[in-house]
């Protein structure tokens, strides 16, 4: 066996025992047509291929198969929440100080996240001209700018967005770079002045009102109202889709429910303080609550998957094995 | 089932499979030739597809062969591969010659270019 074989074989362990047995050799031998016969270790595009028909493998052989158009579903919703908020926090960004001189800001605005919602203002300007890659490689810039921003802040001593508000932004920006490669090139060009448009109005509206707490507070009522009405559309386009015998409106609400969640930080943290008889939402309620929001929201998308294992059993070759005992309540079948 | 309209490679698989049962590498060949070069599908990909193309109906498993020590499956298009393969032909058909009447409207409506030589080189 060739050093290029063996290492085929290791990344063919990927793909669940019952397939490779049937399906191995013959996927391992059309690699090694196609590989050049000097060859000794596997592209980084073959590592790619294989891994990305592992899992699409272990989800088909579960019942899952909808799982993945529905994570690109949730990631195109994702991507236009996350500029929307980047619009709005970019108008928020102008409100300094309420007219307060003694508090720091960064040159004329509020904080230095005017420099991360740019960014993610400008992945949605890559998203209208340019291809799916160049938008990935800009949320990418972005995540790392969002993430930096924390230390950065801390270290140039200057003032910085919560991470009530850069958390959900973050999670919504790594759910899309699931962004389905051909998107209709009207969505892609509404997205950015959609969002500019429907963020800048409502942080100007805003503006002149106490309630506003981009800087003092949780996010306020905002981040909340983002939450549920993403909330409200994945639940409607699921039910619409459903109607047509499509799946994967229901597998997005429950990819979703993790960033729903995180945008619902500041009044879930409180109920928790509640729960746990603590005077004030600190931060280990705050980061435990974050926490079991990531693990219930990743459990209930783990119990969905499972049960649809449970309903079917697909054979390697398409051949079920056994009729689904009963239909699974997430993808039907 | 496999949703209709077909995806490009999934229509390009069909395709190639239209004349004679392929095995997976001859299907990689012969879906790059058929699309001058610009689709060009890998092992994962591929029988991903087949897996969804053989669950759907669409493709059936023709024969094996063991050649050099490798496994070569060879797929064929089933009678409904063939019916959704003409359906969706039909459809596409449609939309160019649709658009090919909308073109030579345009260009009519246009007007014709009138060429003038250039002066001193008739």
């Amino acid at each position: 066996m060739s050093d290029l074989e063996g290492r085929y074989r290791l990344l063919l362990r990927l793909y669940p025992g019952d397939y490779r047995r049937v399906r191995g050799e013959e996927i391992l031998g059309t690699y090694l047509d196609l590989a050049n016969l000097n060859r000794r270790w596997p592209s980084v595009a073959d590592a790619a291929d294989l891994l990305a028909g592992a899992v699409r493998e272990r989800l088909r052989a579960a019942g899952a198969s909808d799982l993945i158009p529905g994570v690109r579903l949730a990631a195109a919703l994702a991507f236009v929440t996350a500029t929307g908020l980047a619009g709005l926090w970019a108008g928020a960004e102008q409100i300094t100080a309420n007219g307060d001189r003694s508090v720091p800001t960064f040159g004329p605005f509020a904080t230095i996240g005017i420099v991360v919602w740019v960014a993610w203002l400008l992945v949605a300007a890559v998203d209208a001209v340019a291809g799916v890659r160049w938008t990935r490689l800009a949320i990418v810039l972005a995540l790392v700018l969002t993430a930096a921003v924390v230390p950065v802040a801390d270290l140039v001593g200057m003032p910085r967005p919560r991470l009530f508000h850069l958390v959900p932004q973050a999670t919504l920006g790594l759910l899309a770079l699931a962004l389905l490669a051909h998107r209709p090139r009207w969505q892609r060009i509404v997205t950015l002045p959609t969002a500019l448009g429907v963020g800048l109005s409502i942080s100007a509206s805003l503006a002149g009102r106490g309630a506003f707490s981009y800087r003092w507070d949780d996010g306020g009522i905002l981040l909340t109202y983002t939450g549920v009405a993403l909330l409200a559309v994945a639940v409607l386009t699921a039910a619409v889709l459903s109607l047509r015998g499509d799946a994967r409106g229901l597998w997005a609400t429950l990819v979703l429910l993790i960033p729903i969640g995180l945008l619902s930080l500041g009044p879930l943290s409180a109920l928790t303080s509640d729960l746990v008889g603590a005077n004030y939402p600190a931060l280990p309620v705050i980061a435990g609550t974050a926490v079991a929001v990531v693990l219930g929201s990743a459990g209930s998308l783990a119990v969905a998957v499972a049960a649809c294992r449970r309903g079917t059993t697909r054979g390697p070759l398409g051949d079920p094995e056994a009729a689904p005992a009963t239909s699974c309540p997430t993808c039907g079948r | 089932m496999v949703d209709t309209p077909l995806r490009e490679p999934t229509f390009l698989i069909l395709t190639a499979l239209a004349v004679e049962p392929m095995h997976g590498y001859g299907l990689i060949r012969e879906v790059a030739a058929l699309s001058e070069g610009r689709l060009s599908l890998r092992p994962g990909t591929l029988y991903g597809a087949l897996d969804r193309l053989v669950d759907g109906g669409l493709v059936h498993i023709d024969r094996e062969e063991t050649v050099d020590g490798r496994l070569r499956r060879y797929y064929r298009l089933s009678p409904t591969g063939a019916t959704t393969l003409h359906a969706e032909t039909r459809r596409l058909r449609h939309n160019v010659d649709v658009a090919t009447a909308r073109l030579r409207k345009r260009a009519r409506a246009a007007g014709p270019t009138v060429r003038r030589p250039v002066e001193g080189l008739t």
